[in-house]
């Protein structure tokens, strides 16, 4: 199975995708997570105007066969969060970095961008765990 | 020590499908081939094939088969005759269940019988401690013959060029030995789905032929995942959920199931004939969610803060697009309509007590 992986993103090891747009980040999870969900019925993300830290709890997806936590990939609050995966949760299956993106946060703490993986270190993970 | 997983004689052509596989009862079984969903669906609409090699078979044989099996299991053997199977459950005396199963009268001295994967030896063992001095010979043909599930409102349709006997004449729990394109099959109408459709079983070498055979006609391959959430729909109790060797088959609801052969003694009887006549403290109803969510197995059930049952199959609906279950429950919380709250994760939701089957289609 090849899955998609955009060089214009960063990841996190759990499987979170990450765009970064001056102090916004964009968030959602990756086409090798969906594929392992599989099909996607419900999710749950935090209220608007939240602030997490850092890999703290951000939401679940529950797909018919398992439960998945989305983890803060960066420390912030929540701007915005993405309307069509709560009415059609299988937008995130066929469209993990398009409609399927999960919330936006205003990034609190930007020297944590650094930490966050490169798509080639991500990818190696995902080799790793395929194996 | 790692015990390697058991393959089916399927498992290349699972693997070749890029299926997602997963230890079940010992076996390598596929779960999803691409999406749950869609094989749901398929089934629902058309057509879809279990392999479902993992579930054990075995031939029991002798003079007294009928007078033995009337002795182990709960369900009335005189319903029975040449060409039928009988859904039915063995029992502990407790009433509590050895396993579910079916099981078809060849001739009167001669049944085979389809028990799950999980209980192959369990039963095997049983049935054999059981025989005493009766005449019964039980063999153990689960992996020298493969089985799979063909089930679909379509099923018929597609099936009856293949085949050397009239389907129709088939009526729902009868069966047939004929060939399916040259092979020679046991074809039983039966299923686990809610539609119509078949059970089949045959030697390990036809096995990619019949597998190919089905595809061609128009089934699509089917998991373990759309097995279960068909047979949730369906309301179908699943062994280890809704009955287990701590839960009887009138806890479970399967009232119909526990019959008063008079004259005949049989293991569970006792215990499972008063709970039919005077009820029992706690029983598996349908649950809905009022809040958004999902509800698992093992999930909680509270009302007024009290603690009253726990989930035994829970799921996302493909058919009913929401999310259904089953719970053991105190009976006098059972009633339809009752709302309660289920605990998932430390946040408390809202659900009602709703009336089952959520959907059959046969």
């Amino acid at each position: 199975m090849e899955y998609e992986f955009p060089d214009d993103l960063k990841y996190m090891k759990t499987h979170e995708w990450v765009r970064i747009e001056g102090d916004t980040a964009t968030i959602g999870i990756t086409d090798y997570a969906q594929h392992q969900l599989g099909d996607i019925v419900y999710v749950e993300l935090p209220e608007i105007g939240r602030t997490l830290e850092k890999e703290s709890s951000a939401g679940e997806i529950e797909s018919v066969k398992a439960v998945g936590e989305i983890l803060m990939p960066l420390s912030g609050e929540i701007v915005e969060i993405n309307a069509i995966i709560i009415e059609s949760p299988e937008s995130i299956n066929s469209s993990p970095y398009g409609n399927g993106w999960m919330m936006k946060i205003k990034v609190s703490n930007s020297s944590e961008i650094n930490e966050l993986l490169s798509v080639e270190d991500y990818k190696k993970i995902v080799e790793e765990e395929k194996k | 020590m790692i015990q390697e997983l058991k393959k089916t004689p399927f498992y290349d052509i699972h693997m070749n499908l890029g299926a997602r596989m997963v230890d079940f009862a010992g076996f390598s079984m596929p779960v999803q081939y691409e999406s749950i969903i869609k094989e749901h669906e398929a089934v629902r609409n058309k057509a879809g094939v279990f392999d479902v090699s993992h579930m054990g078979e075995f031939l029991l044989e002798g003079k007294d088969v009928i007078s033995f099996l009337q002795y182990v299991m709960i369900n009335d053997l005189k319903l029975l005759e040449p060409t039928k199977g009988q859904y039915s459950c063995m029992c502990y005396e407790n009433g509590t269940v050895v396993d579910d199963l079916v099981y078809y009268e060849e001739e009167p001295e001669r049944f085979r019988m389809i028990v799950n994967a999980g209980n192959v030896e369990k039963d095997f063992q049983w049935l054999n401690e059981h025989i005493g001095s009766k005449d019964v010979k039980i063999t153990n043909l689960s992996s020298e013959r493969c089985r799979l599930a063909f089930q679909g409102p379509k099923s018929d349709e597609y099936l009856q060029p293949l085949v050397d006997v009239d389907l129709s004449s088939i009526n729902r729990f009868y069966f047939a030995h004929t060939t399916l394109n040259g092979a020679p099959i046991f074809i039983a109408r039966t299923g686990y789905t809610g539609e119509l459709g078949f059970e089949i079983s045959f030697d390990n070498k036809y096995a990619e032929k019949i597998w190919n055979d089905l595809i061609k006609i128009g089934a699509s391959p089917a998991g373990l995942g759309a097995r279960d959430s068909l047979r949730l729909e369906a309301t179908y109790s699943l062994y280890g959920h809704e009955i287990s060797d701590s839960i009887t088959p009138i806890e479970a609801g399967l009232f119909w199931l526990v019959k008063p052969k008079d004259g005949i003694d049989y293991l569970g009887k006792e215990t499972l004939l008063k709970q039919k006549s005077e009820g029992t403290d706690r029983i598996i109803v349908g649950l809905n969610l009022l809040d958004r969510g999902i509800i698992r197995e093992h999930y909680k059930i509270f009302k007024n803060d009290n603690e009253i049952g726990y989930v035994t199959s829970g799921g996302y609906s493909p058919t009913l697009k929401k999310t259904i279950g089953l719970g053991l429950v105190e009976k006098q919380y059972s009633e339809v309509g009752t709302e309660f709250e289920i605990e998932i994760r430390n946040k408390f939701l809202r659900g009602k007590i709703v009336a089952t089957p959520f959907y059959r289609n046969v």
